[in-house]
């Protein structure tokens, strides 16, 4: 905190007018985020009869269920992010590269009116659309079609990962489409000039340039979507929980809160070290990019 | 004319960007192994007609030949020409040898063969043993040299240089004009050097074209272009010229006689009359060294007037003296070498000024 000018005095009440103005946030953070996880830490850790072990994590791990569930988390927020991010790279692509810079600001704008409703309104329209009695189905119905509402194209995974990724996608092209301004265009020009194709100038240039946009915006996807309840409720129709319903579950209606923190924590540990190995991945990106 | 004479060909080119009117018929022709300068003011369209031969940018009309052949339907990736971007535009994610080595991925030769090229082309620009470098951990001169590199070790028919030298200092641009000199003798390519800085292009090119306003308004070696400007503008633009008011008495085929405010009557010969005036009607110009101030003892000049000394600038090596020759109503600038033993004089102070007649340029 001293500065090396000797005028520590002044250094001091820099740093304390600093404190003072993260301080809202601080207390909101440690109230509301450290605070809850250090209980649900400590009630995994802690056993139904007294003491603390590590039992309820044995039983939350080798619970067949549990890891049915955590799979099948991961497989979906995986197609998810694969799905949101192979969609968003071509809009935002189309957006920093062929829309006039005078106009990007309004396609930005027009990617954000799906956030005007609420996320459930969102969900809800899918359910619309690709339930039972959806729009699909009574379509293909009065058509004379089909015969009857078609099962496979509701309560399923693809209709989750399809709800998901619509919901998710601007949070995908923001950040591409950042990594993608970034890039100074003479790179573009270079890469023509010594001989490349358009094609080849985009995977040995435009791709690897924009690649920590990408990994950013595989993160911004990936996480929250892993630990989303609401959907799979509503779109799975209860058949398709992932495993922040067998969290829930767990808590709530067994009111087994000790195992239901353990599943927490575990699930939160699978997160983790999947973004770990992402923002390594981006690390070897960003070393080149200054 | 066969496709000795000539590597890039302009058959009148014209440029729109809407309305504007950026090239504004260009017919020009860069010979084979000559180090080409665009030099003119921003927004001249230097850059742009730098852009068309690299196939950056299209034109509107006219055509653009590079060794004979029509450039029209080949794209950028495809022409016997590679640049040096004014950022020099090294990738950020790719290693310095990477970046050389950038172009030859559609090479046949094998992976060693480009390997030695690397190597060679990073010896050739003075940065031995810099190949494993990141990129991005160069100073400015490093990353032009690596611009070259990747640029030369394609072996183009024309390397096209937009404005390298503008973001080094002072001391680092003199240092890269002699360099890149000793580069194009060494590769005896044609080099084609976009630049707003008259003294780089006099320094480096054999010839120079000065253009304004989408024209080209001067196309000369730089001797002529500083000795034998073609208009008053051009003279303006490079290096500094005095202008006096002049009228023309009589003229023949052989020669022209005028009348010019301070220096009298004089006979010039046809190569000294140019075009070119401004507004103000004709006038004699002339650069501030080919006048002089006489001293006792000072050899004889072909001509003398006398003047009133109105400024002095003292420079080291150099003063310059701004002076009112008698019968003139404008300042004229001197530079004079400062020689040890002779006094700098002062303000006020009257003094002989020598000069010749075959130093002038009539502009009308």
């Amino acid at each position: 905190m001293a500065t090396s000018t000797g005028k520590s005095g002044e250094g001091r009440s820099e740093a304390a007018s600093g404190l003072l103005l993260v301080s809202p946030t601080l207390i909101y953070a440690v109230l509301l985020l450290a605070a809850p996880l250090v209980t649900v830490l400590v009630y995994s850790l802690s056993l139904r009869d007294g003491g603390f072990g590590l039992d309820n994590y044995v039983t939350a791990w080798s619970d067949r269920i549990n890891q049915l569930l955590i799979m099948r988390s991961l497989t979906v927020s995986f197609s998810v992010t694969l799905v949101t991010v192979l969609l968003a790279y071509p809009v935002a692509y189309f957006v920093s590269f062929y829309v006039k810079p005078e106009r990007k600001s309004l396609w930005l704008f027009l990617i954000t009116i799906p956030f005007w409703t609420s996320y459930l309104i969102r969900v809800f329209l899918w359910k619309v659309i690709l339930g039972y009695n959806g729009v699909i189905n009574s379509g293909l119905l009065s058509l004379g079609l089909i015969d009857e509402p078609l099962q496979a194209i509701n309560y399923n995974v693809p209709a989750l990962v399809m709800t998901l990724a619509h919901a998710y996608a601007p949070f995908a092209i923001l950040p591409i489409f950042v990594a993608l301004e970034k890039i100074d265009r003479s790179f573009l020009e270079a890469g023509r000039d010594l001989g490349e194709s358009q094609l080849m100038t985009f995977i040995r240039v435009t791709l690897p340039l924009s690649m920590p946009g990408v990994i950013a915006a595989v993160l911004i996807v990936f996480i929250p979507t892993v630990g989303d309840y609401v959907t799979p409720d509503l779109i799975g129709g209860g058949k398709l929980p992932m495993i922040a319903n067998r969290i829930e579950g767990t808590l709530l209606k067994q009111n087994n809160r000790e195992l239901g923190s353990a599943i927490a924590v575990t699930a939160m540990l699978v997160v983790a070290v999947v973004s770990i190995v992402f923002l390594l991945l981006n690390r070897r990106f960003l070393k080149g990019a200054k | 004319m066969t496709t000795n004479d000539a590597m890039i060909e302009f058959r009148d080119v014209h440029k729109y960007y809407g309305d504007y009117h950026a090239l504004r018929g260009i017919t020009a022709t860069i010979r084979p192994g000559e180090f080409f300068s665009l030099l003119g003011p921003s927004g001249c369209g230097k850059t742009t007609l730098l852009r068309t031969i690299a196939g950056f940018e299209g034109i509107s009309s006219g055509a653009v030949l590079i060794d004979g052949r029509d450039m029209a339907d080949v794209p950028a990736n495809k022409r016997p020409t590679n640049m040096v971007f004014q950022s020099y535009a090294i990738f950020p994610h790719l290693s310095v040898e990477e970046n050389v080595g950038f172009g030859l991925r559609r090479d046949s030769r094998s992976k060693e063969d480009k390997a030695k090229a690397v190597i060679e082309a990073l010896e050739m620009v003075g940065l031995k043993g810099y190949g494993k470098r990141a990129a991005h951990a160069l100073s400015g001169g490093q990353r032009q040299r690596v611009a070259l590199a990747r640029a030369l070790i394609l072996k183009p028919k024309v390397l096209l240089l937009d404005e390298p030298l503008s973001a080094l200092d002072k001391k680092m641009r003199e240092q890269m004009q002699v360099e890149l000199i000793r580069l194009q003798r060494q590769v005896g390519i044609t080099f084609i050097l976009v630049t707003h800085d008259q003294e780089e292009a006099l320094v480096m090119s054999d010839r120079i074209a000065v253009m304004f306003e989408g024209e080209i308004a001067q196309l000369a070696d730089p001797e002529t272009l500083y000795r034998r400007p073609n208009s008053r503008k051009v003279a303006d633009f490079i290096g500094t010229m005095n202008f006096l008011p002049a009228s023309i008495i009589s003229e023949s085929a052989a020669s022209v006689e005028i009348e010019a405010a301070g220096f009298g009557r004089i006979q010039l010969e046809p190569g000294q009359v140019m075009g070119g005036a401004t507004a103000e009607g004709a006038a004699v110009g002339f650069r501030p060294e080919t006048l002089t101030i006489l001293y006792e003892g000072s050899a004889a000049s072909d001509r003398e007037s006398m003047a009133t000394i109105e400024e002095v600038v003292y420079f080291g090596d150099m003063t310059y003296y701004d002076v009112r020759i008698d019968g003139s109503e404008t300042n004229v600038r001197i530079s004079m070498r400062n020689v040890f033993g002779r006094p700098v004089l002062d303000r006020g102070e009257r003094a002989r000024v020598g000069w010749s007649p075959g130093a002038l340029v009539l502009f009308r």
